[in-house]
């Protein structure tokens, strides 16, 4: 009650959608300073002719997203390395129990969806980037349901006023919430691009650089459909990773948005109707939430699958071209 | 600008960055090297399955070839059974044969030395009998008889035992 109290009365209904969004979005200042950083961004926009102002000036500073980057990609290799090679080290070794999920993921992916969609043959080459494309995003789609970086939050709110620790503490920024990286549009877009790149690379590699392109269009068609299917094709080429990017950092961006929006329930009660509204609501607030991050956690795997799924379905494309 | 949706560049070559890292290394470290175990594990298991396969057919064509060669001894043993009977039979037979003619023969050999012994006796208590009563007559007329007497005595005497043995 005096928790909710307390949060309600620096709380106004009308806060909190920015606060959801606040939550989810990029920090807008570095969390960590480093000046080589700093003088590289200035140096390469430059060379781009991008002024500082701009909104594409290429900022290369440590906001909270790429700190999480690090972090998941820190979580993502050493987790599988150490899992792998010493699953690998003992052959006799039935795999324990985080070894048998990621067996599994692996297993599946190959002949479900490598061997189906690539081929028995070339699969082994876009293995590599199809798995880590799906350990990458799971990792970073359930890390962000990990409400960790949260509790810095709940202590600027109820501890200290966030405000005391200064706009610049990085436990203040990271308590502006979004700890999913995956929910970002620029690293889904990253992720994207490499898929794009691959699956051009793949059909370079098996037709030759000129019949890839050729590829883009089917053969036999009268002249005049080509004016309108060339464009169609190659429209559709960017089209695939955009929907790529779209697709995972909105399905990450709406249900943690709807989650940090059913918990502000309580605060908006709370503040609207008094401390006893607030606490009324709480168990029916915190049941959709705990409903919803159960859905998360499944929206977090099936991301994570159809990124991987479509990123094979693509370099399948470009190389099984009749298909 | 919605800040869910701004173009952050710095974060973009981050990602990239990171993730072409994160992909070499996983390739390396991770991904090669257990899409080779795997492999070979599951090598490993198609043959086995083979070998167990094999073992089974080896084993189905073993089990087959002991049936057999039971059988056969089975056959064998019988038949050895049976032969050795009728030969124990026979044998048997003309052991009981022999002992019946042997014994026979030797019925027949103690029956007809009996009769000789027999007759001998038989001669030889007559030769006594004669020279006993040679003797008792001797001793019994020593005293007065002659010669011719004597000489008449023993020819009936010897006449009697004749008929005796006529009779006998």
């Amino acid at each position: 009650m005096l928790i909710a109290e307390k949060v309600g009365k620096e709380w106004t209904m009308d806060q909190a959608p920015q606060y959801a969004i606040d939550h989810v979005a990029n920090s807008k200042k570095n969390i960590f300073e480093f000046e080589f950083l700093n003088f590289l961004s200035e140096k390469i926009s430059s060379f781009f002719g991008i002024s500082p102002d701009s909104l594409f000036y290429i900022d290369l500073g440590i906001t909270k997203h790429v700190f999480l980057l690090f972090f998941v990609s820190f979580i993502v290799v050493s987790s599988l390395v150490t899992l792998i090679q010493r699953y690998i080290a003992h052959k006799k070794n039935i795999p324990n129990k985080f070894m048998s999920i990621v067996e599994m993921f692996v297993i599946y992916l190959r002949d479900d969806v490598l061997k189906n969609f690539i081929g028995d043959k070339e699969y082994r080459s876009w293995a590599p980037l199809v798995y880590t494309i799906f350990f990458f995003v799971l990792f970073g789609n359930i890390l962000g349901l990990i409400p960790i970086f949260d509790l810095t939050g709940l202590i600027g709110k109820v501890g200290y006023k966030a405000e005391m620790l200064g706009k610049d503490n990085i436990l203040y920024l990271l308590s502006k919430g979004g700890h999913t990286v995956t929910a970002n549009v620029n690293v889904t877009f990253a992720i994207a691009t490499i898929t794009f790149f691959a699956f051009i690379a793949a059909g370079i590699q098996k037709y030759g650089f000129i019949q890839h392109w050729k590829n883009l269009a089917p053969s036999g068609l009268p002249l005049p459909l080509y004016f309108i299917v060339v464009p169609i094709e190659f429209m559709g080429l960017f089209i695939r990773p955009l929907a790529l990017t779209l697709r995972l950092a909105g399905n990450m961006m709406g249900g943690h948005i709807a989650l940090i929006i059913f918990i502000t329930f309580i605060f908006s009660a709370t503040a609207e109707l008094g401390g006893l509204a607030g606490f009324g609501i709480a168990p029916f607030s915190i049941s959709l939430a705990l409903g919803l991050t159960m859905l998360e956690l499944l929206v977090a795997v099936i991301q994570a699958y159809v990124f991987a799924l479509l990123t094979a379905v693509f370099i399948g494309m470009a190389i099984h071209v009749d298909h | 600008m919605n800040p869910l949706l701004t173009p952050e560049l710095g974060t973009y070559v981050w990602s990239l960055v990171i993730f072409l890292t994160v992909l070499f290394v996983l390739k390396k470290y991770a991904w090669n090297p257990l899409l080779d175990f795997l492999e070979e594990r599951e090598k490993d298991i198609a043959e086995s399955l083979k070998m167990a396969e094999s073992a089974k057919s080896d084993l189905e064509q073993i089990k087959d070839e002991s049936e057999k060669i039971l059988n056969e001894a089975k056959k064998e043993g019988k038949s050895i059974v049976g032969d050795s009977k009728l030969r124990a039979e026979e044998s048997a037979a003309k052991i009981l044969n022999d002992a019946k003619a042997k014994s026979n023969e030797f019925l027949d050999d103690a029956k007809s030395k009996i009769e000789i012994e027999k007759k001998r006796a038989i001669k030889e208590i007559k030769e006594e009998v004669v020279d006993l009563s040679l003797e008792l007559a001797t001793k019994v007329l020593q005293r007065n008889v002659k010669d011719d007497d004597n000489s008449k005595f023993i020819k009936s005497s010897l006449e009697a035992v004749k008929v005796d043995e006529a009779k006998s």
